[in-house]
C-alpha cells in the first residue's frame, strides 16, 4: 500500500446558484447509475478503473452525537474515520476481493444500490462538478443476513483528459451513529 | 443458578456451546462478571478538562464518565433518579449539568441533584436532595491513563485486578512514556456473543492464516506466507500468556507493524528498544517489538503492533456493540500517529480489510448454537496444552507458542470461577492455587481418554 495522503478535503464547493444544464445533469445521472450497476454486479475493479480519478479522496467520517450547543469543529480528514482512502487504499480493497479467499463472499452476497435526489452544480473550477445525492444500499447474504444503509454523498467529479467524468472527492454521510451491520466493506 | 461446572472443564480445555447462547448464562454474567469486574471506560486524554464527559456502557448499564473539578473522574449511572430516564444522550462533550428531558431534573458534573422545576411548590421543600443524586459507580481508577470502572466495592484495586497483566501492559503503556487512544470511537453492531471476539483477541493466532487469507495475501511482506496456513512459523515465533484474572495475550515476536508492514512504524519501535530495555529489562524490550493479540478480562481487547483497541459491549446473549479506538504512543510524531490511525482503521475499523473477515465468524459461532441439539455439544480449546507451564522470567502461565489456546483456557478458567463464586472473597481464596488446573492439563485429558 502506498503512503497515505491525508490531504484536506477539497475547498472547492458546488456553486448552488449555477445548476447543471439538462444534458450535463443527464450525463452525471448516468454516471451514478452506471456506478450503482457495477457495484450491484460486484464489478469493483471496473468501477475503480473506469469511474475513479487517480487522485481520489474517499472519506466517511465518524460523526458523534453531540449536543446542539457543543461548538467543537466538525470532523476533518485528520480525524479517525471509517473510510479515509486514496486510490491505492481503494485498490487494496479491490485486490482483497479478487484473491478468491474472501470466505464471507463465498457464496457471493447480493447488494443493490439505489441512488436518488441527484443535484449537480458547477464550481469555480471548470473541470470540477459538485453533486449531492442520497443512497440506499440493501445487502443480503448467507440466506437471511440482511442490512440497509442510508447515506448522503457530497462528491466532486472531475473530467479527465478524454472527457470522461471521474470520482475525485467523495464525502459519505452515513445516517447511523452505530453502524447496524457487522462491517461496511462496500464501496459506498 | 447456572451449573457452571457443566459449562467449562478447565483441566480438559472444553467449553459447552451454551456459553455462546443461553439467556440464563447471560443474565448471570451481567451480575457476576460485569457487575464485579473492572470495565474499560475511556482514556484520560479524551476528557482532559472539568466537565468533559463521554458516555459508555458497563455491561448493559449506561454510564456518564465525567472529569471533576478536582481533576478526578467519576462514572455516574445514566439514569434519572426521578423516573429513570436517561439524562445524557450525547457521545461526548462538556457539561456543567446533565438535565433530564422528561421533567427537567438537573444533576451537576458530580452527580448531585442541582435543580428541579417547582421544587418548593410541588415538593413543599420535603425532597431530600442528598438522597436523589445520580448513582455513582463504586470504583473508578486509571492505570497509566486508561480509565476503568467497577460496580463492586469489594473488588480488588484496579492495579491488583490487572495483577501480572499490568507488568506486561507496562511494556507499551510505560516503555516509551505512555500510550493514549485516538477517538472518537467507531461504533458498530455484531450479532454475536461478547465472548466470541473476547476469546478470539485474547488468544487466537490460529485463525489468522485462514480467516484473513485474503487480507494478508494482498499485504505482501513477511505475513503473506501465512495465507491459507501454508506456512506456520512455529518455532520460537512467540508465546501465549494468561494471568490471574483471565487476562492474557499471544505475541508474535518481531511482529510489530507486521500487518501494516510500515517501515516508519517499525523503525520507530526498534529505535526505542534500548530505552525500553533500560527501563523495563530485556524481556519486555523483546515483547515491545512483538505483535500482541490481547484481552483485559472481560470485554476489552486490543492489538498492539496493529494498534486497534476495542470494547465488546454486550447487548443480550447474541448481540454486541463494538467500540473501536486507535492506540498510539504519546511519544510518536503527529505524522506517525496519523499514519498509525490510518492503517488501524483500514485493517480493523468498521470497514476494515481484516475486521470484515472476523465479523462473519463471530456471528456464525454464536448463531449456530441456536439449535438445542447443537448446543448440547462442546467446544475444544486443547491446543498447546501439553506445553503450558511457568517460566523463570515471565509471570502468569505461559504457552510455548503464539499459536495455541493457553489464553483461552485462562479466560474460561476465570470466567467459570467468577460465575461460581459468591463474592470477591471467594475468588481471593483461589489466589494461591489458580494456576493448577491450567498446567499439565494434557496429561489429565490423556488419562481420561484411556
Amino acid at each position: 500500500m502506498n503512503a497515505p495522503t491525508l490531504q484536506a478535503f477539497s475547498p472547492v464547493q458546488p456553486d448552488e446558484t449555477r445548476p447543471a444544464e439538462l444534458a450535463l445533469h443527464h450525463e452525471v445521472t448516468q454516471f451514478y447509475y452506471r456506478e450503482a450497476r457495477l457495484q450491484n454486479r460486484r464489478q469493483a475493479r471496473q468501477w475503480l478503473e473506469t469511474l475513479v480519478d487517480p487522485d481520489v479522496h474517499y472519506w466517511l467520517p465518524i460523526v458523534e452525537d453531540r449536543f446542539v450547543r457543543d461548538n467543537r469543529a466538525a470532523p476533518t480528514p485528520q480525524d479517525p474515520a471509517i473510510y479515509n482512502d486514496n486510490y491505492a487504499d481503494l485498490s487494496n480493497r479491490v485486490d482483497r476481493l479478487e484473491t478468491g479467499l474472501v470466505w464471507m463472499e463465498d457464496p457471493p452476497g447480493r447488494a443493490r444500490f439505489l441512488v436518488n435526489n441527484i443535484e449537480v452544480y458547477h464550481t469555480a473550477q471548470e473541470e470540477l462538478l459538485g453533486t449531492y445525492c442520497n443512497v440506499h444500499v440493501y445487502r443480503n447474504r448467507r440466506q437471511r443476513d440482511e442490512t440497509h444503509h442510508f447515506y448522503g454523498r457530497e462528491d466532486l467529479l472531475r473530467r479527465d483528459e478524454s472527457g470522461q467524468l471521474r470520482l475525485f472527492r467523495r464525502k459519505i454521510m452515513l445516517d447511523q451513529r452505530v453502524v447496524l451491520d457487522k462491517n461496511l466493506y462496500l464501496f459506498l | 443458578m447456572v451449573k457452571v461446572n457443566e459449562l467449562v472443564d478447565v483441566a480438559n480445555g472444553i467449553q459447552s456451546k451454551r456459553v455462546f447462547w443461553d439467556q440464563e448464562v447471560y443474565e448471570q454474567e451481567l451480575e457476576r462478571v460485569f457487575g464485579r469486574c473492572w470495565l474499560f471506560l475511556t482514556h484520560e486524554s479524551q476528557i482532559p478538562d472539568f466537565g468533559d464527559f463521554v458516555t459508555a456502557y458497563m455491561g448493559e448499564d449506561k454510564v456518564i464518565v465525567v472529569r471533576q473539578k478536582d481533576g478526578s473522574i467519576k462514572a455516574l449511572l445514566n439514569s434519572c433518579t426521578h423516573r429513570g430516564n436517561q439524562v445524557c444522550h450525547a457521545d461526548s462533550g462538556n457539561a456543567k449539568a446533565f438535565t433530564c428531558n422528561y421533567h427537567g431534573w438537573s444533576f451537576g458534573a458530580d452527580g448531585a441533584l442541582a435543580a428541579l422545576p417547582m421544587e418548593q411548590s410541588a415538593y413543599y421543600g420535603q425532597l431530600d436532595r442528598s438522597k436523589v443524586g445520580l448513582r455513582e459507580v463504586a470504583k473508578v481508577a486509571s492505570y497509566r491513563g486508561f480509565v476503568f470502572g467497577c460496580f463492586d466495592p469489594a473488588a480488588p484495586s484496579l492495579e491488583d485486578y490487572l495483577g501480572d497483566m499490568a507488568w506486561y501492559l507496562d511494556t507499551w503503556m510505560d516503555g516509551t512514556g505512555g500510550a493514549e487512544l485516538v477517538g472518537p470511537p467507531m461504533k458498530s453492531i455484531l450479532r454475536c456473543n461478547w465472548k466470541v471476539p473476547a476469546e478470539n483477541f485474547i488468544g487466537d493466532g490460529y485463525h489468522v492464516g485462514w480467516t484473513h487469507a485474503a487480507a494478508i495475501k494482498i499485504l505482501g511482506g513477511p505475513l503473506a506466507g501465512l495465507a491459507g496456513n501454508a506456512e506456520f512459523p512455529l518455532d520460537d515465533a512467540g508465546l501465549q500468556v494468561t494471568t490471574r484474572h483471565g487476562h492474557g495475550f499471544g505475541v508474535i515476536l518481531d511482529g510489530v507493524g507486521l500487518i501494516h508492514d510500515d517501515p516508519a512504524y517499525r523503525e520507530y519501535a526498534y529505535a526505542n528498544v534500548p530505552a525500553v530495555t533500560e527501563k523495563l529489562g530485556e524481556w519486555r524490550a523483546k515483547l515491545y517489538t512483538g505483535h500482541w493479540n490481547a484481552g483485559i478480562f472481560p470485554n476489552c481487547s486490543y492489538l498492539y503492533g496493529t494498534n486497534t483497541f476495542k470494547v465488546w459491549n454486550p447487548r443480550g446473549p447474541n448481540e454486541i456493540e463494538v467500540w473501536t479506538w486507535t492506540l498510539v504512543e504519546k511519544a510518536m510524531s503527529p505524522e506517525l500517529k496519523a499514519e498509525v490511525v490510518k492503517q488501524a482503521i483500514h485493517t480493523f475499523g468498521t470497514a476494515g480489510t481484516l475486521e470484515s473477515d472476523d465479523g462473519e465468524n463471530m456471528e456464525t459461532c454464536t448463531w449456530s448454537n441456536r439449535g438445542p441439539q447443537t448446543r448440547k455439544g462442546v467446544m475444544n480449546s486443547q491446543m498447546g496444552q501439553i506445553n503450558d507451564g511457568e517460566h523463570p522470567d515471565l509471570p502468569g502461565v505461559i504457552g510455548k507458542n503464539f499459536i495455541g489456546e493457553t489464553s483461552y483456557r485462562g479466560f474460561y478458567r476465570f470466567w467459570a470461577e467468577l460465575m461460581q463464586a459468591q463474592d470477591w472473597d471467594a475468588v481471593r481464596a483461589n489466589d494461591v492455587a489458580w494456576k493448577e488446573p491450567l498446567i499439565g492439563g494434557a496429561v489429565k485429558a490423556a488419562g481420561r481418554a484411556a
